[in-house]
């Protein structure tokens, strides 16, 4: 007689672990995740160096610069909102803070906060415009972009700025001093800037998923009119992230220009598009409303991945956009798919 | 005896050159649902917006409880106890039925840094207004509103305003695209928040709704309050229709043809007589 009820017990922990899974592959971040542990598989498989700790300390080196911007850009879109000039930001910064220390004007940590502040005046000026003004951040952020790339190209006259004297500095060991991990395949060379990530990740995912702050930047991307009759301060809320985002972007900038001992007006062209594609890959909706920071990281280490691995397998470099197109169109598809799946299952 | 709630008094609205309020004064009581009507442009929304902190008032006097307030923004509206469901867009289609219900005002725990949404209250004090709204399916408060219904919606919405002891719920057009049933649904939670102390202004098109739930109509037309006092109970839809177009005017409790409509008609008659 004991049978049937230990079969029923058994189909009730079943259909739990069937409703687990389904709950986990619901989540928007499951598919990127797949495709990334495919990529990682598939490029191992392909280059046998591809794990090695060299090129897992030369593929974690730059993740962390794109990926402070995409961390904050995720926060934006999800209230709505996108900005176009964060690469230019990203060139601007720190070649505003190596003409300030070069000329003497200033010391470098004087010269950082001064670069820092211009990228939140800059964040201001384009939250500014869109809240104020209402007009489009396309627009705004598209006009910030040229502004800022022509004011690095003017003040050096399109020269890179020396950055030699940035390995005596403190301020260069704080941001992205490095530390070799031992570990049974060999050393592991690790910079700061990847515990700076890791702690602005935890933070604004934090913000974003725990705090009344998140619930007011969803709320101002999924119904701004319905969040201002609740009293949600809309346009605050936004201008406070497009000044985070250039914030970052600046802060990027200055990290990998002492990184790489240089500071050229041109670097980060192209950022932009893709620190969005990392955003929207890991599931944050273009269209506002709905964030996550584990789906942007996801969507930061897969292109940095891809980009690393096209290359090791020896496949053209250049075909890596051709990758990033499909890959974008992929997941939107996805996305898109679970999205409807979820509505009609309500 | 009725307790006066809200007047609004000699309160005019422009945009620009535009008028949209002219000399509007009315009285909303506690406890008491008042029918909004109005042609497209009569001005309805303007005011409001100007009631719910939306838009200022460009001149005239908001008194609360008999006492003058100024309201400069949506958060002084709220402070003073209106809450404000517009049509399809009082909640945040992407967040859940919990989040929404407390947004604006999320009850937080933790060390004043480091504090965070106390999801666990927010959760079960959405489960509990659920219920008491009458919506009998077992809905999570995790869902999200984009789960809903259209009446369920606006039941998560009214339950808010319920909760927060708002004493003034204005609705604007809440039966808009809704099915019978859901419709009386609605109409019921308005009953029901008026019962328990909230007063309701109710804007709506479909007259048929106004008349079932409201105890006293006022009617504008173009920015000016033409009736204040219409008794749905002494009154047929037909003669608010009239009011509302202007066919007939609405003075000291009595129905009475307009002006513009005698000389309509006489000229009709007019045309229509054979001797002339």
């Amino acid at each position: 007689m004991s049978e049937p009820a230990v079969t029923a017990k058994q189909q009730s922990t079943w259909d739990r672990a069937v409703a687990w899974g389904r709950g986990i592959i619901g989540q928007p971040e499951a598919g990127p995740f797949a495709l990334l542990v495919g990529a990682i598989i598939t490029f191992t498989l392909l280059n046998g160096t591809f794990m090695s700790m060299l090129n897992v300390g030369n593929l974690l080196a730059f993740t962390p610069e794109l990926g402070m911007i995409a961390l904050a850009m995720t926060l934006l879109m999800t209230s709505g909102e996108f900005d176009l000039s964060v690469g230019s930001v990203f060139g601007f910064t720190p070649v505003f803070m190596w003409f300030i220390f070069n000329e003497g004007i200033a010391s470098l940590e004087v010269g950082f906060l001064i670069a820092i502040a211009l990228a939140a005046l800059i964040g201001l000026i384009n939250g500014l415009f869109v809240t104020r003004l209402k007009i489009p951040s396309f627009l705004v952020t598209l006009g910030m972009l040229l502004i800022v790339r022509g004011a690095a190209l003017l003040i050096t006259q399109g020269f890179p700025q020396r950055t030699w004297q940035a390995k005596d500095q403190i301020l260069s060991e704080i941001l992205v001093g490095d530390i070799f991990v031992p570990t049974p395949w060999g050393d592991l060379r690790l910079y700061m800037s990847l515990f700076w990530f890791a702690l602005f990740a935890v933070i604004l995912g934090y913000v974003l998923m725990a705090s009344k702050y998140g619930n007011w930047i969803q709320a101002a991307g999924g119904n701004a009119m319905a969040a201002t009759a609740r009293g949600v301060r809309v346009g605050r809320t936004k201008v406070a992230l497009f000044i985070l985002t250039a914030v970052m972007a600046g802060y990027s900038g200055i990290t990998s220009s002492i990184r790489v001992s240089a500071a050229n007006p041109n670097s980060g062209d192209g950022y932009e598009l893709e620190i969005i594609a990392m955003t929207v890959i890991g599931g944050t909706v273009l269209s506002g409303g709905k964030g996550t920071i584990i789906g942007t990281i996801i969507g930061v280490l897969l292109l940095r991945i891809m980009r690393n691995g096209i290359v090791m397998s020896g496949v053209d470099a250049l075909a890596y956009k051709v990758f990033i197109g499909g890959i974008i169109l992929g997941m939107m598809a996805l996305h898109s798919y679970m999205a409807r799946r979820q509505r009609a299952e309500a | 005896m009725t307790e006066e709630l809200v007047r609004l008094e000699h309160v005019d609205k422009w945009y620009g050159r535009v008028q949209a309020l002219d000399d509007v004064s009315l009285t909303i009581n506690s406890n008491e649902i008042v029918g909004l009507l109005g042609d497209n442009g009569a001005g309805k929304s303007t005011l409001i917006k100007i009631v719910s902190g939306v838009t200022p008032l460009s001149s005239g006097a908001i008194y609360f409880h008999g006492k003058k307030v100024s309201i400069r923004g949506t958060n002084d509206a709220i402070a003073l106890g209106v809450e404000t469901i517009y049509q399809d867009s009082a909640l945040v289609n992407q967040l859940s039925i919990a989040r929404n219900l407390f947004l604006g005002r999320e009850p937080l725990k933790g060390p004043r840094i480091l504090n965070h949404m106390d999801k666990k209250h927010m959760e079960d004090v959405a489960g509990r207004l659920l219920g008491e709204v009458g919506i009998s399916k077992n809905i999570p408060a995790r869902t999200p509103i984009s789960s809903l219904s259209g009446g369920e919606r606006q039941a998560v919405a009214i339950a808010r305003a319920m909760y927060f002891e708002s004493e003034l719920i204005i609705l604007d057009e809440p039966t808009n695209n809704l099915g019978v049933a859901e419709t009386q649904g609605v109409l019921r939670f308005v009953r029901n928040a008026r019962d328990s102390g909230h007063s309701c202004i109710f804007i709506a098109h479909n007259i048929h709704h106004v008349f079932q739930v409201v105890d006293r109509i006022i009617v504008l037309r173009r920015g000016t309050v033409v009736a204040d006092d219409i008794n749905p109970k002494q009154t047929t839809i037909e003669q608010v229709e009239k009011v509302i177009t202007g066919d007939l005017e609405f003075i000291d409790g009595e129905m009475s043809p307009s002006a513009g409509a005698v000389a309509v008609a006489a000229a009709v008659v007019g045309e229509a007589s054979p001797v002339q």
